[in-house]
């Protein structure tokens, strides 16, 4: 069976880490999301994949390439304009003429989500799953077994069973996603919503996982949770006197000095150069080419490539896009924030600082608990930064 | 790479496997051979060199089961010694590998303890000695129990005599399965089995594969049979290699980020700990080079400078050969990526001769500089397909910083700290590249500016007067439009008088750089002249931006390594402009990748 896995988007809700990458694109416990959702459908034995892909394809195209490094074998689809998800759909038309999956490629997915799929017989299935945040998402009524009804991020409470973006199709559908783009309807679950009473969907219940980051904080969550390492795998360089405990994974050619504390799960990538003296807590991803100073305690962060980070710094639950320049004593705590994203208010508990790619912040700077920082920033010596700074901003 | 191939069926293994490995090709190789059960025992036939080569040596085999490999030397340099297969000491057994066997030294004491012979300098070469131990008529077993003592990765496939089974494992390197009728196929690629079948079984990691003419069984690392579907390929052997993008060219442009990684972090520790240039004490540099890799040189030159404050001259392989010995015995660079040059080679021979120490930059293991050079210092760029060099050239320039900044600490010009700084700001360029590369559609517009012309003309100042040379010499290549380029400050001494508004101008004014104001003079004297400019600066550079009809931004960058994101912006212009034009881009006309011949 093929699967079609749609990753043309941006993500625009999570600038600023998608300014130069598609959403699928972020790393999560040092992997592209869209990985996770690759290996979870090889593990099921789906290795005929479409990847639908437009902004921002080439990063996409060449850390997959054609799939053979995944043990699959990849195609892609081009979705010129991103015009919304049945349009997506659409650009795999002529190549697909049996049953397939469609998967969202921006979600984490496990093997047991699509082995759920795969396990509940034949025909048209969408996969469903519990969710704490149902208006986020598409809420679904099933009587019967059978999705009778989607309503899109309902106002108000009316069911806690989301649809995850993960479907079993006959190649019919690209008739009526068809239909439903020439009628003005951009979103697959729109096109669907309006065929459901003519349409058998069945809903399968999901037992394996399915995690979204929908805004920027959510990745620090979604990176606690993508951690399934178990034991150490260490390369490079470890000077005598580092204590490492639970599972940490070191990249060939990193260097962890003497005197660091780090403390799994712990990921940390290729030629890093670490301490001495730096703690690491848990559940912190570090990228490849990345600085750490002495004397800097870095706490369920991401931290992205070629980021170099000063000495006695503090950084709790951040996320750090590639190429950052951080001098000496950064102050980036976390806590309860009010947070804003395209005119809504947000209240985020344990909320950390989000800092765009290439931003420089000088010594002894401030981030606030919650505060986003746009992409190519320069913050200026002591600044105390708070809410939102747009892309390019100058704080002196 | 390496590349891996096995068939099992009705046909001439011989012929089936030189067809796939040819297929394969792509994924670079230095050497070849195939190894197959003929009239019960095991025939073996490897060669150093092209696929050609093999195949002559190869006499008329009848062999219907059998494995191939294409080896890409990592661990033992290219010869014939170090091809695969590997047989056992007893010459039942033969195996080929992918990958890396991380514990091979270990493994091979203790082997050679229990009386193993080795033929080889390869890591390899362990697996088949294990295999032997572990054989007890079960090759599967065999397999299994192998795999358990051995760290690394691997796609591996054995075979054994007077058997038709093929045995097969993976982790983390590539390995596909191709079903046909009364026979069956494993390769590295499904490129390799499009002409026999496109019905293939991915292989996963941790499993092992029994593959006999009949059928094919796989088994989970827990010894468990595993269900699996055949999967139909439905694309063609080229689009497989090119994953997604329209040219080889192009692929390779978007692979540059990953390629200074990898250049990096096989060479960072050797500059700071003084394993490359133990001796530092040279009284000069000379850097000899052709082509592209002249171009590199000559960053190194202004490197060297920055960095050791040594002297350094640059001379082209082909002249450096036939000059007159001077009285002095520079530390000699040799720069090719191929390591297989002609002119370069014999350069090497001629600087050795002069009695100087002699250090190699190339981007493959073990080829023939490297036998004639004192020390080598590897790019790791990976394979390189189009014609035009783009990834190979930007390692180059990583590996020109390295030498500097080795040097520059060596002598005492750089202090430990600023070597730390230095190295840490080359770090950082692999990101500037990227940035780069995420903005082509910017480029991609700036295209159409260059697409009509008859002539064009890069100029820069500094260290990017060589990276406009390579500009220039890029877009000729592969678009065939004539292009010039020139430092900046020569053009009042004559190209100024070519200029008119159908002939664009390619600039680059970098600020921070101290020739910075000299550019911008530069480029008002071309605006003059109603040519139109395309820039390319720093973001956010206002100034710059006035002068020209269009701008390509790059991060902020120190000057010293700007050079790698103006590099990239141009490779990637000359790629849109070709596209546009409707050229051939990956085999330009009248062009090789290698130049062997003198």
């Amino acid at each position: 069976m093929k699967a079609v896995v749609l990753a043309a988007g941006e993500g625009n809700r999570l600038r600023p880490f998608t300014v130069s990458r598609p959403k699928v694109m972020i790393p999560i416990g040092n992997r592209p999301i869209l990985e996770y959702v690759v290996r979870a459908l090889a593990s099921n034995g789906i290795t005929d994949i479409i990847l639908v892909v437009g902004y921002m394809k080439e990063r996409i195209m060449s850390f997959f390439g054609n799939g053979a490094r995944f043990g699959v074998q990849i195609s892609y689809a081009i979705q010129e304009k991103q015009l919304g998800t049945a349009h997506a759909a659409l650009a795999v038309r002529d190549q697909v003429q049996e049953e397939f999956i469609m998967v969202a490629g921006d979600n984490i997915i496990d093997a047991q989500a699509i082995a759920d799929l795969l396990g509940h017989g034949d025909g048209m299935a969408m996969l469903v799953t519990e969710s704490e945040m149902p208006s986020k998402y598409g809420v679904v009524h099933i009587e019967g077994g059978r999705v009778v009804d989607i309503i899109e991020k309902p106002d108000k409470k009316v069911g806690n069973i989301i649809n995850t973006g993960i479907y079993r199709l006959p190649p019919s559908i690209f008739d009526h996603l068809e239909k439903g783009v020439m009628a003005g309807r951009s979103g697959i679950t729109h096109v669907l919503h309006g065929c459901l009473p003519k349409i058998k969907m069945e809903a399968v219940r999901s037992t394996g996982r399915w995690m979204d980051a929908v805004y920027p904080w959510d990745l620090v969550r979604l990176n606690e949770y993508a951690f399934s390492m178990a034991g150490q795998e260490t390369s490079g360089t470890i000077e005598a006197g580092v204590t490492m405990r639970g599972p940490v994974r070191v990249g060939a050619g990193s260097r962890i000095r003497a005197g660091c504390y780090i403390e799994g799960p712990v990921s940390i990538g290729e030629g890093c150069e670490i301490g001495p003296y730096v703690t690491i807590f848990p559940t912190s991803s570090i990228g490849n080419g990345v600085n750490i100073a002495p004397f800097t305690t870095i706490d369920s962060s991401i931290i992205m490539n070629n980021v170099s980070i000063g000495s006695h710094s503090h950084i709790s639950r951040a996320v750090i896009d590639d190429g950052c320049r951080i001098m000496t004593g950064l102050s980036a705590p976390s806590g309860l924030a009010q947070v804003k994203v395209e005119d809504d208010f947000f209240k985020v508990e344990r909320a950390g600082s989000m800092v765009g790619e290439f931003t420089q912040i000088g010594p002894r700077v401030v981030l606030s608990a919650g505060a986003i920082v746009g992409a190519n920033c320069r913050v200026g010596d002591g600044a105390k930064v708070s809410g939102t700074l747009e892309d390019r901003s100058i704080v002196v | 790479m390496c590349g891996i191939m096995g068939y099992s069926g009705h046909r001439r293994a011989s012929e089936v496997l030189v067809e796939g490995l040819k297929r394969l090709e792509y994924r670079g190789y230095d050497s070849a051979g195939v190894a197959m059960v003929e009239n019960g025992r095991l025939a073996m036939v490897k060669r150093q060199g092209e696929l050609d080569v093999l195949q002559g040596a190869l006499p008329r085999l009848e062999g219907r089961t059998g494995i191939g490999h294409t080896r890409w030397a990592t661990c033992g340099r290219p010869s014939d010694r170090n091809a695969h297969p590997f047989l056992s000491c007893d010459g039942k057994l033969a195996i080929v590998h992918n990958g890396i066997i991380e514990n091979h030294s270990t493994l091979r004491k203790r082997l050679e303890a229990e009386g193993h012979h080795f033929t080889s300098e390869t890591d390899t070469e362990v697996v088949v000695h294990l295999l032997e131990g572990h054989f007890r008529g079960d090759l599967r077993q065999a397999m299994a129990d192998t795999l358990k003592e051995i760290k690394g990765t691997y796609a591996i496939a054995a075979v054994l005599e007077g058997s038709e089974e093929i045995v097969a494992a993976r982790k983390e390197n590539p390995l596909v399965i191709g079903l046909g009728v009364q026979e069956n196929f494993l390769a590295s690629d499904v490129t390799a089995l499009l002409s026999y079948t496109n019905k293939v079984l991915y292989v996963m990691d941790g499993e092992t594969v029994s593959l006999t003419p009949n059928g094919v069984a796989i088994f989970d690392s827990e010894g468990a049979q595993v269900k699996r579907e055949p999967s139909l390929v439905s694309w063609s052997a080229e689009d497989a290699q090119k994953g997604g993008f329209e040219h080889f060219m192009l692929k390779e442009i978007f692979e540059g980020p990953n390629a200074i990684h990898n250049t990096l972090l096989g060479a960072l520790d050797l500059i700071e700990n003084g394993e490359v240039l133990p001796r530092t004490d040279f009284q000069s540099v000379k850097l000899v080079a052709c082509g592209s890799s002249y171009h590199a040189a000559m960053v190194g030159k202004y490197a060297m400078e920055e960095f050791a404050g040594v002297p350094t001259t640059l001379e082209l392989a082909s002249e450096y050969r036939y000059s007159p010995g001077a009285r002095e015995t520079p530390l000699v660079i040799l720069i090719t990526q191929s390591g297989e040059t002609a002119d370069t080679l014999a350069a090497a021979r001629e600087a050795r001769r002069r009695g100087c120490h002699t250090l190699a930059v190339t981007n493959v293991v073990g080829s023939t500089i490297t036998r004639e050079v004192d020390e080598v210092l590897y790019t790791r760029a990976g394979p390189e397909i189009g014609v035009a060099a783009t990834k190979t050239f930007l390692t180059q320039l990583v590996a020109m910083y390295l030498v500097a900044i080795r040097i520059g600490y060596g002598n005492g010009t750089l202090s430990h700290a600023s070597m730390r700084s230095a190295l840490s700001s080359l770090r950082q360029s692999s990101n500037m590249v990227q940035s780069v590369l995420n903005r082509t559609h910017s480029i991609e517009e700036a295209s159409r500016m260059l697409d009509r012309a008859g002539h064009c003309f890069f100029i820069g100042r500094n260290i990017n007067y060589p990276t406009m040379l390579e500009g220039a010499l890029k877009l000729k290549e592969i678009s065939y439009i004539h292009a010039e380029g020139f430092a900046a400050g020569e053009l009042k001494h004559g190209p100024l008088a070519l200029l008119d508004a159908t002939t664009p101008v390619i600039a680059v004014a970098i600020k921070g750089d101290h020739t910075y104001e000299k550019m911008l003079a530069n480029i008002s004297e071309v605006a003059a002249r109603d040519s139109p400019v395309l820039g390319i600066g720093v973001e956010g550079d206002t100034d710059l931006g006035r002068l020209c009809e269009r701008m390509i931004a790059i991060q902020p960058v120190e000057p010293v390594f700007s050079p790698l994101p103006v590099t990239v912006a141009l490779q990637a212009l000359a790629y849109y402009v070709a596209r546009r034009r409707g050229c051939s881009i990956d085999k330009p006309k009248n062009l090789a990748k290698s130049v062997t011949v003198e």
